[in-house]
């Protein structure tokens, strides 16, 4: 963990406009910025660790907990909001029993929302660990998660 | 030694020095701007918007908050126009209705022309006036309370929730801040907040009118401007 | 690839490139934007390349990955050249075909045609589309022609020219004049005058300028300036330095949002190409004139679409914006002369100087001058991105290019603007795309997000869908906004579960006008358009509301109850096995019903029932 902080951190060192780039990396990296990588931060930087905390709550591009291994983001934009968002939210949510931005307990699914990502043409979107899928419906949503679910118990998932 | 300009404020002429504010210049003359965030040897951030005034420029007025408009010279400001005590009114509205537990805030409210409030009322501890937040920083340099979190979320906390070595409890915060020294005895469950438009100050005028002081002790740990 | 040194050595390459293209080869095009992208356009491209390089083609066929051509709703897109066939919805499946006949014996495969839902004809070509026939793409066709990938084909189409030509003799004052004459305003939603911007930064003190491209395109519903990023950055990166020239800038950041990994890497890679070439670095083209240009990524948060809230972010602090009583253009980027500029301002600007101001001023209105790329979405037949002349009705972008409403079904409105903007209703769509016009009735152009709604859109749901939107997305500093916006909310989501009142009307009005006046930041300034503009243009639909406990579209919830049709339903049990309440019951081929105390009115057993026996009323 250290050495990767130190890798992430080199040529940026005291430099505190550099915040929100580190805390990218980090998040790229490990999934999540623990508390322990924003001490570490804070240090290289030197940036107080109020405003790293800050900074890492305000931004929605970072967590703060870890993440499942497959995380299912649903558009909820205004042209996916037209054409049916929220039944696909209702779908994922009911379908693996988590509240918005949690993980299901075997660590499997995180699903979250997301305002708008850009491709409203093809509107409903998910995104299932960055591939798109358009035209979404609840029942294609329904078959996809089922489809991961079974490729992890037959030990062929690829997240 | 300082250096004047020239400015107009409700008709009256001010000698407003260089570098300071409207609202700064207009206290100095006793003409009582209400506001809630703004406090004197704390760098100004507009948060509150119960400052505006009407800035009167080339036959156009703009609304704007007078402590973050620095004094120019000629400039023409209108701080008590129908239209501003009118905004004014609805802003301490949305204020006194999130956060009605505190007699400095219902005395604000009263001030500026709130008498029977719209809204359903809830019972928020923090107005979020950022007074706490900008003494640790900015005087104490111990950044060990900050705002965290966007929008409805964001509250006043310390780094992970959890209280710094660089708090040294102080105390400062506190002192400062309108919700704990001036708690209101009201009810403090949400949903039964009311406006009872007596807090001391009030009491004590035998006609009430907006800018009117009665040099209460509200003023004292509050650091009311017209306590001067 | 050595520096190009020179004006004169970037005329001599410009040319040779132009000249290597304009050979027999067959050429294929296939879009490579966002819309496509996600529909699997990489799937059909490799396949492309795998019988190109196995068929022995040798030259005579070639095959470029392009970026958005704009009609997203049929892709993936192919389009055979020279006779400019245009296929579309292809599959990997179809390119075998589409090789063997269309490329190696110039037949058309009629079945991948474009078939206009007006006539019933198939369309050959993809000039006499009707989607792309009302349009006036000078901007967005540029995409077509190149790989974005690639610096050859940019400077094969004249890229890299307009920049020549400031630096061979223009003053700054020249550019900044030229701008002004051609009427560019800007186009993220402020419509700012560019040359007035550009004059107060060049006038303002201070050793060090900055120059930056707002590319956090936060408004749902809009993903034009992806469209450019992702298919044309150069273009982007020439008009920045041509503004720095005018300003008197050296550096230059564009700020992508966290949402858009691959805009990022594509604005990575032409900086990195256009250091390769020269037109970043020292002495670019032997002027004497220093730029350099970097990329930075925003965090996730719609607010740092606002200039100042942008600034902080890149200065590595929490998006909160500050007051404008200080211009950025004078007390910016670390408090110096900033120049903020959105994504199509800046591609805009090389054309204007290539071909002059006249050229485009002559497109327009009067005071809208040149084009806009709008981002046509919701319950319309043709979506993707398009470019329409100021001053084209709002009729002839739903209608024409749009081809009307989805379903048979009726077009209520088109919301412009984004969460700042409004909704017009169908009686008002004559009125021109224009700036002023629009502000004038409510709404705005804002960034360009268009999106259609009908029927079954309520429109009391469309502005409580905006509201929850800013109130997650509001900053939180000022009064206005954090508890100005949630009232708002509040009172709309009363009228939405069949609890408002018309004094509650009266409220929205007043405290939409406060918010308005007083918010700190033009997100809360303009937070209560969505909902002034629904309440102004459709109140019939709050009145249902709040007197009938109605919801006319059938939408809100609280109002609404669903039931199943005895006649038209089959028994087939889809919809129960799709509800997840549970609230279905029925035994196989008879009668469903649905138990109203578990229903929660998703909506999902409504999408999947094929014999429409789901009533909503």
């Amino acid at each position: 963990m250290s050495s990767s902080l130190d890798t992430i951190l080199e040529g940026r060192r005291s430099q505190p406009h550099q915040l929100i780039e580190v805390l990218q990396d980090v998040q790229q990296e490990h999934g999540y910025l623990s508390r322990e990588a924003m001490d570490t931060v804070s240090e290289g930087l030197g940036v107080p660790v109020m405003e790293v905390y800050r900074v890492a709550n305000f931004y929605t591009a970072f967590t703060l907990e870890p993440m499942g291994k497959y995380v299912i983001t649903l558009c909820k934009g205004t042209a996916c909001h037209v054409r049916g968002a929220n039944p696909l939210i209702t779908q994922a949510l009911g379908l693996l029993e988590v509240e918005e931005d949690q993980t299901t307990e075997d660590g499997l699914f995180t699903v979250q929302t997301v305002n708008c990502i850009g491709t409203c043409a093809l509107a409903p979107v998910v995104v299932l660990n960055g591939v798109y899928h358009p035209l979404m419906t609840p029942a294609k949503l329904r078959a996809l998660i089922n489809r991961v679910r079974r490729e992890e118990e037959e030990g062929t998932g690829h997240a | 030694m300082h250096q004047y300009v020239d400015i107009v404020v409700d008709g009256s002429k001010l000698k407003g020095r260089k570098g300071e504010t409207v609202l700064d210049a207009a206290l100095r003359y006793g003409i009582c701007i209400p506001h809630l965030c703004h406090m004197p040897t704390l760098s100004d951030i507009g948060a509150c918007r119960l400052c505006i005034v009407e800035h009167i420029k080339n036959g156009r007025t703009k609304i704007t908050t007078s402590c973050t408009l620095l004094v120019q010279e000629g400039m023409v400001i209108d701080a008590n126009s129908q239209r501003v005590r009118g905004l004014r009114r609805n802003i301490a509205e949305l204020l006194v209705t999130q956060a009605p537990n505190s007699r400095a805030i219902q005395d604000i409210a009263l001030r500026c022309g709130v008498t029977e409030p719209r809204y359903k009322f809830r019972s928020d501890d923090c107005v979020l006036c950022g007074r706490c937040v900008r003494t640790c920083n900015e005087h104490y340099n111990a950044h060990a309370i900050g705002f965290v979190g966007r929008g409805r979320e964001r509250q006043v906390e310390y780094p992970y929730r959890e209280k710094p070595a660089s708090c040294v409890m102080c105390k400062a915060c506190v002192t400062l801040c309108p919700m704990s020294i001036t708690p209101c005895d009201g009810p403090m469950k949400p949903g039964e907040g009311y406006f009872c438009g007596k807090c001391e100050s009030l009491t004590q005028a035998p006609q009430y009118e907006p800018g009117d002081c009665t040099r209460c002790d509200l003023g004292e740990g509050f650091d009311c401007a017209r306590h001067v | 690839m050595p520096k190009i040194a020179s004006i004169d050595e970037l005329k001599t390459i410009g040319e040779q490139l132009t000249a290597a293209r304009s050979d027999d080869a067959i050429l294929m095009t296939v879009c490579g934007g966002p819309g496509c992208q996600a529909t699997r356009c990489h799937d059909v491209a490799a396949e492309l390349r795998k019988e190109l390089d196995s068929n022995g083609f040798n030259g005579s066929a070639r095959l470029r990955v392009t970026g958005c051509h704009g009609f997203c709703e049929q892709g993936p897109i192919v389009v055979i050249d020279p006779s400019n066939i245009f296929y579309g919805q292809v599959k990997p499946a179809d390119v075998k075909e589409i090789v063997d006949r269309t490329v190696r014996n110039g037949e058309v495969v009629e079945r991948l045609l474009y078939t206009d839902p007006s006539t019933g004809k198939t369309v050959l070509t993809e000039d006499k589309i009707p989607f792309y026939k009302a349009q006036t793409p000078t901007l967005l066709s540029q995409n077509r022609r190149l790989d974005p990938w690639s610096m050859e084909d940019y400077l094969a189409i004249g890229g890299y020219t307009a920049l020549a030509k400031v630096l061979s003799g223009m003053s700054p004052e020249e550019v900044i004049s030229q701008i002004k004459a051609s009427g560019l305003r800007g186009r993220g939603g402020g419509g700012f005058p560019t040359a007035t911007k550009w004059a107060a930064c060049r006038a303002a003190h201070g050793e060090e300028k900055y120059v930056i491209c707002n590319a956090d395109e936060g408004d749902p519903g809009a993903f034009m300036d992806r469209g450019i990023l992702e298919g044309n950055p150069h273009a982007i990166l020439e008009g920045m330095i041509i503004g720095a020239w005018a300003i008197g800038a050296n550096k230059g950041y564009i700020y992508v949002r966290n949402e858009y990994p691959l805009a990022v890497e594509h604005a990575k890679e032409a900086i990195s190409q256009a250091r390769e070439y020269g037109f970043l670095g020292e002495d670019i083209l032997g002027s004497g004139m220093n730029m350099d240009i970097q990329v930075a990524r925003g965090g996730g948060a719609f607010v740092c679409g606002e200039s100042t809230a942008l600034m902080a972010s890149l200065e590595g602090k929490v998006g909160e914006p500050r007051p404008k009583d200080v211009h950025t253009v004078e007390h910016g980027l670390w408090n110096r002369p900033t120049t903020l500029n959105n994504v199509e301002t800046w591609a805009n600007v090389p054309a204007i100087i290539n071909n002059g101001a006249a050229w485009f001023s002559g497109m327009g209105t009067d005071n809208s001058k040149g084009t806009k790329i709008l981002a046509l979405t919701g319950e319309v037949k043709n979506t993707g991105l398009v470019e329409v002349a100021f001053g084209t009705s709002l009729r002839t972008v739903v209608e024409q290019i749009g081809g009307g409403g989805r379903d048979g079904r009726t077009t209520k409105a088109v919301q412009t603007g984004g969460p700042s903007g409004g909704c017009l209703p169908a009686s008002m769509f004559d009125l021109p795309v224009d700036f002023d016009v629009l502000w004038e009735k409510g709404s705005m152009i804002g960034s360009g997000g268009l999106v259609v709604m009908d029927e079954k859109t309520c429109m009391v749901d469309v502005a409580k869908y905006f509201l929850k939107f800013l109130q997650d997305e509001s900053c939180g500093k000022c009064v206005p906004c954090r508890i100005g916006v949630d009232r708002l909310l509040e009172i709309v989501t009363d009228i939405t579960e069949g609890r408002g009142s018309s004094e509650q009307v009266e409220l929205l009005k007043e405290l939409g006008e406060t918010v308005a006046e007083t918010a700190l930041c033009g997100l809360g300034k303009t937070a209560p358009n969505p909902v002034l503009s629904t309440l102004r243009y459709f109140p019939e639909e709050y009145e249902a509301h709040i007197s009938e406990g109605r919801c006319p579209a059938g939408v809100c919830t609280e109002l609404i109850e669903y039931s199943i049709d005895a006649v038209t339903c089959n028994g087939c049990g889809a919809c129960l096995k799709a509800c997840p309440s549970e609230a279905i019951q029925g035994r196989k081929n008879k009668l469903h019903t649905i138990n109203l105390e578990l229903c929660t009115k998703c909506g999902i057993c409504l999408t999947s029932c094929n014999d429409n026996a789901i009533v909503v009323q």
